[in-house]
């Protein structure tokens, strides 16, 4: 198709914006992080750190008393405490979720039965129930089964949150895989849930990858719930982790900077890594 | 290895009340090559999934070497399936793709991989082992799945049209190709197509489906010159039998039919090479011609104008519109390269009187099969 150079210009500054939006906090949080606190509250503001330190990512590994970081408290360990916390209870999360909702789709998507509209229609419903509705039932059903403050408690209510849309999202899919493999599997000796695990399931990777960094990286964002449910660092993710670092009269925001920056490590690397494996899948497979 | 594949009396009702097949009775005798041919939409694929299990049978029983297997899953049918997009495993290696149901079956690995070897060889297939299906050409991918099937030594072959995704020159080249391994494996097979080419030139014997009813079973020079109503005649034959109104009238001692315009008398003989036409007398038939019997000499002559000509190149495929017709009929006739028409002129066209089929006007049955020697 022929643009016009006006359109092509529009087109450019429309990319430079969208880019800026995205990619400048986390530039901002970068330089932050490399501060000092002196010179974050410095006025004119300092975009660039004259002197960049690597201070606040040391206070946050080690620990640090308030009086040396100007008013957040860090103790040495619990950072990656809580960032393992987050990666098992993504991991965790998700994986269940996927066993959950692969089967699921599959069951809706090819094994006619009597509802099973009515059943898909009912957990898409679910996504528009905002999670506020249900908070203190929720809390309530948590602390009665005693799994307040635990890993595989928040792995419970994420995979009853995250299960739906999942199953949605796999199901459009498995509606779209070709019957034959199966039918040969089955004619090939399977029964179906051989068939199901040998030649389904491999048929829908490409999805099931997909999804996978959907869930992991929208458990490893998830702030009410874990706020809601943990208490210690038995449980604890990092995101309720860095909102403790805001001090109550002061804050010291390189430290708060370096916390963000570390936690967006863990996503970004998955989403780069899911990223070339779902295109490379989608190219190879027709 | 010799078994059979038994229908008797199958009928297939979808939700609905849409009748896909009804009554099917036939039997694949040992060794056997039968294709089941008809336009789609006509029960074909559906009768095929019955007898592999994957569609289940309303009433009836479809036995495979003599066992009941009307309600069996397919892993108990002792069948292998050839598909029309071949349904490779495609995250698979070929040789994973061949080895899958030996697997399951929880054959020896040896044996696994003699077999496979040895079926590889047969096909060709031998340098690609190590490829996954997306590496395959259409017709190498087709081999892995004929090459699937026949690694497990089935009691019985389902095929269904697993020539219909490849081009013409790779599909004339595949037919052959099946029939050489169908006939060293000599295991029962039934083959679905909709192509008559396919089902004449492969089939030892022919099935023909209509609307979910067996209309013929007999081999292809049977169902070609026999047809038993109008629907096998104009579906069997390249290009499709001229299949025009006409009326029987006497012609002194004999009979004539008045078609197309013209009056063609009947041979002496012909009550009886159709002992039923003569009561037929001033009722409306359907005279079927086909488009190879014209132009031969000493036929009666029809006067037509010629509509179009298509050259190929061995031949000629005229469409002539006859001049006496008056609904705009349009006969298609296979002629010489020589014979002289020009498109546009009128001309005289031949055709032998001895080969017309006749068919009931109402119900298109042929009136009195002609006898075998046609």
């Amino acid at each position: 198709m022929i643009t016009s150079p006006a359109t092509r210009l529009v087109k450019a500054i429309a990319i430079v914006l969208i880019v800026f939006w995205s990619v400048g906090p986390i530039v901002l949080g970068i330089t932050t992080s490399l501060s000092t606190q002196r010179e974050v509250n410095a006025v004119p503001t300092h975009w660039v750190p004259s002197h960049p330190t690597a201070a606040a990512y040391q206070a946050l590994l080690n620990g640090s008393t308030g009086q040396s970081t100007g008013g957040t408290v860090t103790q040495g360990g619990d950072f990656v405490h809580a960032m393992t916390n987050s990666a098992m209870i993504a991991l965790g999360g998700a994986a269940l979720t996927l066993i959950v909702a692969t089967m699921a789709a599959y069951a809706l998507g090819r094994l006619r039965f009597r509802l099973s509209g009515a059943v898909l229609a009912l957990l898409v419903g679910t996504l528009i129930i905002p999670i506020f509705v249900i908070v203190i039932g929720l809390f309530q059903i948590m602390a009665n089964a005693q799994l307040i403050d635990t890993k595989r408690g928040l792995i419970l209510v994420f995979v009853a949150t995250q299960s739906p849309l999942a199953t949605w999202l796999l199901y459009t899919q498995v509606r779209e895989l070709p019957h034959e493999p199966e039918e040969a599997a089955l004619i090939d000796g399977c029964r179906r849930w051989q068939a199901f695990v040998r030649v389904v399931v491999p048929q829908m990777s490409s999805g099931i990858a997909a999804v996978a960094a959907i869930i992991v990286l929208s458990i490893w964002g998830e702030f009410l719930i874990p706020l809601l449910l943990t208490s210690t660092m038995n449980a604890k993710p990092v995101t309720v982790l860095i909102t403790e670092y805001v001090g109550k009269y002061t804050t010291n925001y390189p430290i708060l900077a370096a916390a963000g920056v570390m936690a967006l490590i863990p996503p970004a690397i998955l989403a780069l890594v899911l990223n070339k494996r779902i295109t490379g899948m989608l190219a190879g497979s027709s | 290895m010799s078994g059979t594949i038994t229908l008797e009396s199958v009928t297939k009702h979808f939700p609905g009340g849409v009748v896909a097949v009804n009554d099917l009775s036939l039997e694949v005798q040992p060794g056997e090559f039968l294709v089941l041919v008809g336009p789609s939409g006509c029960g074909k694929t559906t009768a095929l999934r019955m007898v592999a299990g994957l569609e289940e049978v309303t009433s009836g029983l479809i036995r495979i070497n003599d066992r009941v297997v009307t309600r069996l899953p397919p892993r108990d049918r002792d069948i292998a399936m050839v598909f029309q997009n071949y349904a490779l495993y495609a995250h698979m290696t070929v040789r994973s793709n061949m080895a899958f149901g030996l697997k399951m079956a929880r054959m020896p690995k040896p044996e696994i991989r003699r077999r496979v070897d040895e079926a590889a060889a047969m096909l060709g297939l031998g340098d690609l082992l190590n490829r996954k299906p997306r590496q395959l050409s259409g017709g190498q991918r087709q081999r892995v799945a004929m090459g699937r099937a026949i690694v497990r030594e089935p009691a019985a072959f389902l095929m269904d049209e697993p020539l219909s995704n490849l081009d013409a020159k790779l599909r004339v080249e595949m037919r052959g190709e099946i029939i050489r391994v169908q006939r060293r494996i000599a295991a029962p097979t039934l083959y679905v197509t909709h192509d008559q080419t396919e089902a004449m030139t492969m089939g030892d014997r022919v099935a023909i489906l209509r609307d979910g009813v067996l209309q013929q079973l007999g081999t292809p020079d049977d169902v070609y010159d026999r047809p038993v109503n109008a629907f096998v005649a104009g579906f069997i034959g390249s290009p499709s039998m001229n299949l025009v109104s006409a009326t029987l009238e006497r012609e002194g001692d004999g009979l004539a039919v008045a078609v197309a315009g013209a009056r063609i008398p009947l041979p002496p003989d012909a009550a009886s090479t159709w002992p039923g036409l003569a009561e037929r007398t001033g009722n409306p038939v359907v005279v079927g011609m086909r488009p190879e019997d014209f132009g031969r000499p000493d036929g009666a002559a029809l006067t037509v104008d010629v509509t179009r000509l298509e050259s190929l190149g061995s031949e000629l495929v005229a469409y002539l519109t006859p001049t006496g017709a008056a609904d705009g009929q349009l006969l298609t006739a296979r002629l010489d390269r020589g014979a002289g028409l020009v498109q546009g002129e009128t001309a005289q066209v031949t055709v032998d009187p001895r080969r017309l089929y006749f068919f009931d006007a109402e119900t298109g049955d042929a009136i009195d099969v002609r006898s075998a020697e046609g």
